[in-house]
């Protein structure tokens, strides 16, 4: 790769704008915060304190219930952030801005990791701390143990899924498509996967990035593995977004 | 100089041959009309010149260069290809923000094209809202905003209403009159050549004319005069003189063939016969540009 496929300042200030001039894109954005802390809370302060593990087996993972949703959101972010340049040859006026696609798609990769890591870790921590506030008894603070390596973790692994979603909008072009197939995915999926083929559900982004929230490991996968495992398939994703969008006409 | 220059240029698509080794300049200082029927391979040649295609051979440069070679395009060359490619939920100004952003247009560049487009009043309405000859305006204003050398328009009249026509056509001329390169595709050839220095026509991806449109029209458009006076029997005889024949036309017109406008002035002028209205007529013109690409055309009426 040539330094004239490197990101540069002013090509990332117009994927920012691009971002936050629609609609579209900055409402799935706030929807990773809204739906992560929102439903968090509000299953928190309705079943909270009902019973020990009344939001899940994991004290730690239930502490970000809201997640759940919250990825469908960042899935949607990742989707609607690349695929307006695949709609009415777009992508061909962003060319004649930036002709080296590299370039024009690694910037847009950069600007979406980076508002998906900056909401995801005010997500985490927002999550995190309004939901135990409703948690009575059985609430945990930031200092029990793994309870910061969950809080940051939750906020990459947000980001991670947005990541995942974007290679895969820029791989078949279409935005609708990706949410058709990831959200289904990360619904139902590993329910079915993991009861099927014993371990292979584990290996999934959505259930190895979730093991970074967790506080009892679960199989072989521990929470900096299982990251790391969600960071993989983002990656390939990414590539293969890449490579599609390297190789295609416009 | 910003200088075109296409060399030998071909596109295949499978075994389709959309463009069919093409050598052509397009000069600086002169709007040249790229003309062809639908299908000719006019838009594909300039997205290979923009590198949004890549060539099966052959090469497009841009003042020596290839377009993805250039720092900051915007600023070099300006693009107006399909008018309904910006984000329709998008604001207009955004649109154009976003662009100037990315080569480091200053913003004031934004608002100074979007009233020269005349489409400032809707600078801040979302672009799904527009019409057709809005989105138009906005896409030539983003061509415009790099204050480019270069001008690329891909059927920049389509959807504009007859205002609109006439003020795209006066910019045009004004680009170039500032010494700018201003390439513009249409399939109307009338229409062309009444704004185009220079005519290119292409035809099923081949170049059939590169030629200043003034020697077209004098090559393919036969001589005819269209006048009216108020003393028609001493006209006619005069030009029965010199081997013309004065024909009646509708409400009370004539018409000469084989002559122009010039002669039949001068002639007029010497005889002392007053002439009420006198014109060169180039009705043929269309015929010409049809018969050149007769044939040639993806799609056409009756071809079996």
């Amino acid at each position: 790769m040539t330094a004239a496929a490197m990101p540069t300042t002013p090509v990332l200030r117009s994927e920012w704008i691009k971002i936050r001039s629609a609609r579209s894109i900055l409402g799935s954005l706030t929807a990773v915060f809204g739906a992560t802390a929102g439903i968090t809370a509000l299953t928190a302060a309705a079943i909270g304190t009902a019973e020990e593990g009344a939001m899940g087996a994991d004290p730690l993972l239930a502490a970000f219930y809201g997640i759940n949703f919250g990825q469908i959101a960042a899935i949607a972010f990742g989707a609607t952030a690349l695929a307006g340049e695949f709609r009415n040859g777009a992508l061909a006026v962003s060319l004649t801005a930036v002709p080296n696609r590299t370039r024009l798609y690694l910037s847009k990769v950069v600007v979406v990791a980076g508002l998906g890591f900056l909401v995801g870790q005010v997500t985490g921590l927002v999550t995190f701390v309004s939901g135990q506030a409703f948690m009575g008894e059985y609430a945990l603070g930031l200092g029990d143990p793994g309870a910061l390596r969950a809080v940051f973790g939750s906020g990459v692994y947000l980001m991670l899924m947005a990541l995942l979603s974007a290679g895969l909008t820029a791989l078949v072009r279409s935005g609708t498509l990706v949410m058709c197939l990831l959200i289904p995915f990360v619904l139902i999926v590993p329910f079915v996967v993991g009861q099927l083929v014993g371990g292979a559900g584990r290996f999934m982004p959505d259930r190895a990035g979730q093991a970074v929230m967790r506080m009892n490991a679960e199989g072989s996968l521990g929470p900096w593995t299982g990251l790391a495992v969600a960071a993989l398939w983002s990656i390939v994703a990414l590539a293969a977004g890449w490579f599609a969008m390297r190789r295609r006409d416009a | 100089m910003n200088r075109i220059e296409i060399r030998e240029l071909t596109k295949d698509y499978g075994t389709t041959r959309v463009v069919d080794y093409l050598t052509f300049d397009v000069l600086p200082g002169r709007v040249t009309g790229f003309l062809g029927p639908n299908g000719a391979g006019k838009s594909t040649t300039m997205r290979l010149l923009l590198g949004l295609v890549r060539p099966t051979a052959g090469t497009a440069t841009i003042a020596g260069r290839r377009f993805t070679d250039l720092q900051d395009p915007l600023r070099h060359v300006g693009a107006l290809l399909d008018p309904q490619a910006p984000h329709g939920g998008r604001t207009a100004r955004d649109h154009l923000l976003i662009l100037a952003a990315a080569n480091s247009v200053p913003d004031g560049r934004v608002d100074a094209v979007l009233e020269q487009s005349g489409i400032a009043s809707a600078a801040r309405r979302r672009i799904k809202t527009f019409s057709l000859g809005m989105r138009q305006r906005l896409g030539i204003a983003a061509a415009l905003l790099g204050d480019p050398g270069v001008l690329l328009l891909d059927e920049p009249t389509n959807g504009l209403d007859p205002e609109g026509i006439i003020w795209i056509r006066d910019l045009m001329r004004g680009l170039a009159a500032e010494g700018r390169t201003v390439l513009v595709s249409s399939h109307l050839m009338s229409e062309t050549a009444s704004f185009a220095d220079h005519l290119v026509v292409l035809g099923q991806g081949q170049l059939l004319v590169d030629t200043p449109t003034a020697e077209f029209i004098d090559a393919h458009s036969s001589r005819r005069v269209r006048l009216r006076t108020s003393d028609a029997d001493r006209l006619r005889a005069a030009l029965a003189g010199r081997g013309f024949r004065l024909v009646p036309a509708e409400d009370g017109r004539w018409t000469v063939d084989g002559i122009q406008a010039e002669a039949v002035g001068a002639l007029a002028a010497d005889e002392g016969v007053p002439l009420l209205e006198l014109s060169d007529e180039r009705s043929s013109l269309e015929q010409a540009y049809l018969g050149l690409t007769a044939g040639r055309a993806e799609f056409s009426a009756g071809a079996a």
